[in-house]
């Protein structure tokens, strides 16, 4: 018998997202015995809504309320309606991210130390450390069961797809080369099986190999039965009483009913679009500029990581879509050298698309047709492909506004997501680009494309933790400054990006908040 | 446009705008769709003002899209028109129920064709070279017309079970228990686990 949980029920924390953060928190707190509803927008699925097809999994999964791209970068142009590539389900994006598990670096928590002030830049160091954070890596990884040292569990074996890079970097001199660490079991672990190497992460596991809070964490904070998790129900606004304190939440139900669910303290976990705009579309009398933005720094500070695709074909048949799609890392460029003429540093992440996709990412946009096109796709046995993924700086520009006119399904004013690339963007790019033709040069490629930016799976930093509040909304619990019993529980909080997939660290996050709230609670403190 | 893609949703009551959508519908939210007024103000320089306002797409419109289609996406001696006639089949289908669509098609046509004339005097499937083909449907890219042709065999084409085994693509995997034991390791031409420093595991 699922839990119910009374809407008048002022004792509980109600958790808005059931992703890496908010699934991840919903379990931690369950664990502790501590009750929590999860309003999820999205609905549930099951492993047999996953199907192995790229658009189909697109329409079934994905977050396609109104949004809008804005901004310098292509997207504005050729994705104009879709910023950012996120999932609206229960699980959240955990059941389209590859796996890819990746700790921040000690020099990434503190951006503006190492690196200084930059112009056209908004950098802050995070105020935590990777010291500070290490053991709940630690315990991340042990709850997702992530390949490497701490599980014990091998990385994954080197397919078709990883290999060519793999091969390619060794050539070019690079070392740090490896096919995890994974949020995918190489071994049946924890009540899930080994990879088989089907392919199609991204359009979730089929068979549950790899970690999401879909069919771990919400499951068993669920069968505590500390937890309830109402799917379809679309927060709209939070509420505080005369102090300031938050005490609840407005949102609609599948039938588009509206409710309003008491909460003792409330935990926003919608990603960074959503959280930002939840944020902003919650102001009253005494938030005049949106709920904990006494900064002004809500819903600034968007960054989505400097991103780029590489294909190369091969000269003999890679077969690239046969196997994990992600599982492989090269990380020698992911290192503060400034000497290459940009700050930060990226990954090199073997990433395959199938027929479906490629055809419509080679050349994204209207433009994408002709012979060019369809030659390179008569090529795609041959193919093999890399996904760069570098440091994005914080700008204040880059950020979720609110459209003047145009609202979504709920009458809430649709969010615009405003992105330009910065000068330091465009070189780290580039000097990518670079890298990755030599690399595929020396396994023999003699055609190369670069493809910009795909809509963004990495959306970070639209409620940065900072030291002090003026530079940022929420303290380093990622507890908002200005309303103690209000938190932020997703990768919104990140200072920076990094040039690591953010999913670790927003678990690793909700772990030591989880934590936190569990210790502030039993001290009477929220 | 991405007013397609707005409207639909606008149009939605709430509990349907949260469900599944169809492919044209998600092909509004990935692709550009930056069409522009080019279409509108293209033709209104020319003598288009007889045109019906739908009309029932013949045999010649037929061959005429087969033709466009073919060099949208070019794959000479790799496919055949097949594919391609049932992606131009479908939109004609389309325009007999939507008039709309119809005018669509009618008129972009008609448009494309003009402009052939103008530089080649030669009706556009005429036009010798691939090219000079091209370069035409450049011109009318940003169309929602050319588009909607496009939009269709980008699925027709490549998202198409029937032909993803003559790309090298094998689809869905998992019914098959995955490529563990069907190749995903199989390459010959480079070392088979080069392994190194860093890869501890």
């Amino acid at each position: 018998m699922a839990t119910k949980i009374d809407l008048n029920d002022d004792s509980v924390v109600v958790i808005v997202g059931s992703g890496a953060g908010g699934g991840t928190l919903a379990n931690e707190l369950a664990q502790q015995g501590i009750r929590s509803v999860v309003l999820e927008a999205g609905k549930r699925f099951t492993f047999d809504d996953i199907e192995n097809d790229e658009w189909a999994m697109f329409s079934k999964i994905s977050w396609l309320d109104k949004r809008k791209s804005a901004g310098g970068w292509h997207g504005a142009q050729n994705h104009p309606t879709l910023p950012a590539w996120i999932v609206k389900g229960v699980g959240g994006s955990t059941v389209h991210w590859a796996g890819v598990a990746l700790r921040l670096q000690e020099f990434e928590f503190k951006t503006k130390t190492v690196n200084g002030d930059i112009e056209g830049a908004n950098v802050l160091d995070w105020p935590i450390s990777r010291k500070e954070l290490d053991p709940y890596y630690d315990k991340a990884e042990l709850k997702m069961g992530v390949t490497g040292d701490i599980t014990g569990m091998p990385h994954l074996p080197w397919n078709n797809d990883f290999r060519v890079l793999a091969e390619g970097a060794r050539r070019m001199g690079y070392n740090e080369i490896a096919s995890g660490p994974m949020a995918i079991n190489s071994v049946d672990r924890d009540g899930r099986p080994a990879c088989q190497q089907i392919g199609f992460c991204m359009q979730g596991c089929k068979i549950g190999a790899k970690w999401s809070t879909m069919y771990t964490e919400i499951p068993s904070a669920e069968k505590t039965g500390k937890c309830e998790v109402r799917p379809n129900s679309m927060v709209l606004k939070i509420e505080h009483d005369k102090s300031g304190k938050v005490n609840g939440v407005v949102y609609a139900d599948v039938d588009g009913n509206i409710h309003k669910q008491k909460a003792r303290i409330v935990c926003v976990a919608g990603n960074s679009i959503e959280s930002p705009r939840l944020l902003l579309n919650s102001e009253s009398s005494m938030f005049k500029d949106g709920l904990a933005n006494s900064s002004g720094e809500v819903g600034k500070n968007y960054m989505c990581h400097t991103t780029a695709g590489v294909y190369g074909v091969m000269p003999e048949p890679v077969n690239m879509h046969r196997g994990t799609s992600v599982a492989g890392l090269v990380s020698d460029e992911s290192h503060n050298n400034t000497s290459r003429g940009f700050v930060g540093g990226y990954m090199l992440e073997k990433l395959s698309l199938g027929l479906p996709f490629l055809s419509a990412f080679l050349v994204p946009g209207g433009t994408g047709w002709g012979r060019g096109v369809s030659q390179a796709l008569e090529k795609y046995k041959y193919m093999s492909g890399v996904w760069i993924c570098g440091e994005d700086l914080a700008q204040s520009q880059n950020r979720i506004t609110l459209h003047d006119t145009d609202k979504d399904q709920y009458g809430l004013p649709a969010p615009v997501v405003s992105k330009t690339p910065h000068i330091n963007d465009v070189n780290m790019t580039n000097h990518a680009y670079t890298t990755m033709k030599n690399i595929y040069e020396s396994v023999g490629s003699k055609e190369i494309y670069n493809l910009p930016a795909y809509p963004a799976s990495h959306n970070m930093g639209t409620n940065r933790m900072s030291e002090k509040a003026s530079d940022g909304v929420v303290n380093k619990w990622g507890q908002a400054h200005d309303v103690k019993n209000l938190f932020v529980s997703d990768g919104s909080q990140f200072t920076s990006s990094g040039s690591e997939n953010p999913t670790l660290t927003i678990v690793a996050l909700a772990i030591r908040q989880a934590e936190y709230i569990g210790k502030q609670m039993k001290s009477g403190e929220l | 446009m991405i007013t397609n893609w707005e409207r639909f949703i606008s149009n939605l009551p709430v509990r349907l705008a949260t469900g599944r959508l169809n492919r044209r519908q998600l092909l509004k939210a990935i692709l550009a769709s930056t069409a522009v007024a080019g279409f509108a103000s293209a033709n209104a320089g020319h003598a288009v003002a007889n045109a019906p306002v739908a009309v029932k797409l013949g045999k010649e419109q037929r061959a005429f899209m087969l033709q466009m289609s073919k060099d949208i996406y070019p794959h000479d001696g790799f496919l055949d028109d097949e594919p391609y006639l049932k992606v131009v089949d479908s939109l004609i289908k389309e325009a007999e129920t939507d008039s709309a669509v119809a005018k669509m098609l009618n008129d972009g046509l008609i448009d494309l064709d003009q402009r052939a004339y103008k530089i080649y005097n030669s009706s556009y499937a005429e036009v010798k070279g691939y090219g000079a083909r091209e370069a035409l449907l450049r011109q009318i890219e940003t169309t929602d017309f050319f588009q909607k042709v496009r939009g269709g065999l980008l699925f027709g084409i490549y998202d198409n079970k029937d032909l993803y085994a003559k790309f090298g693509y094998e689809g869905s995997s998992w019914e098959e228990g995955g490529y563990i034991d069907r190749g995903f390791s199989d390459m010959t031409w480079l070392p088979q686990d080069p392994r190194v420093k860093g890869d501890k595991k």
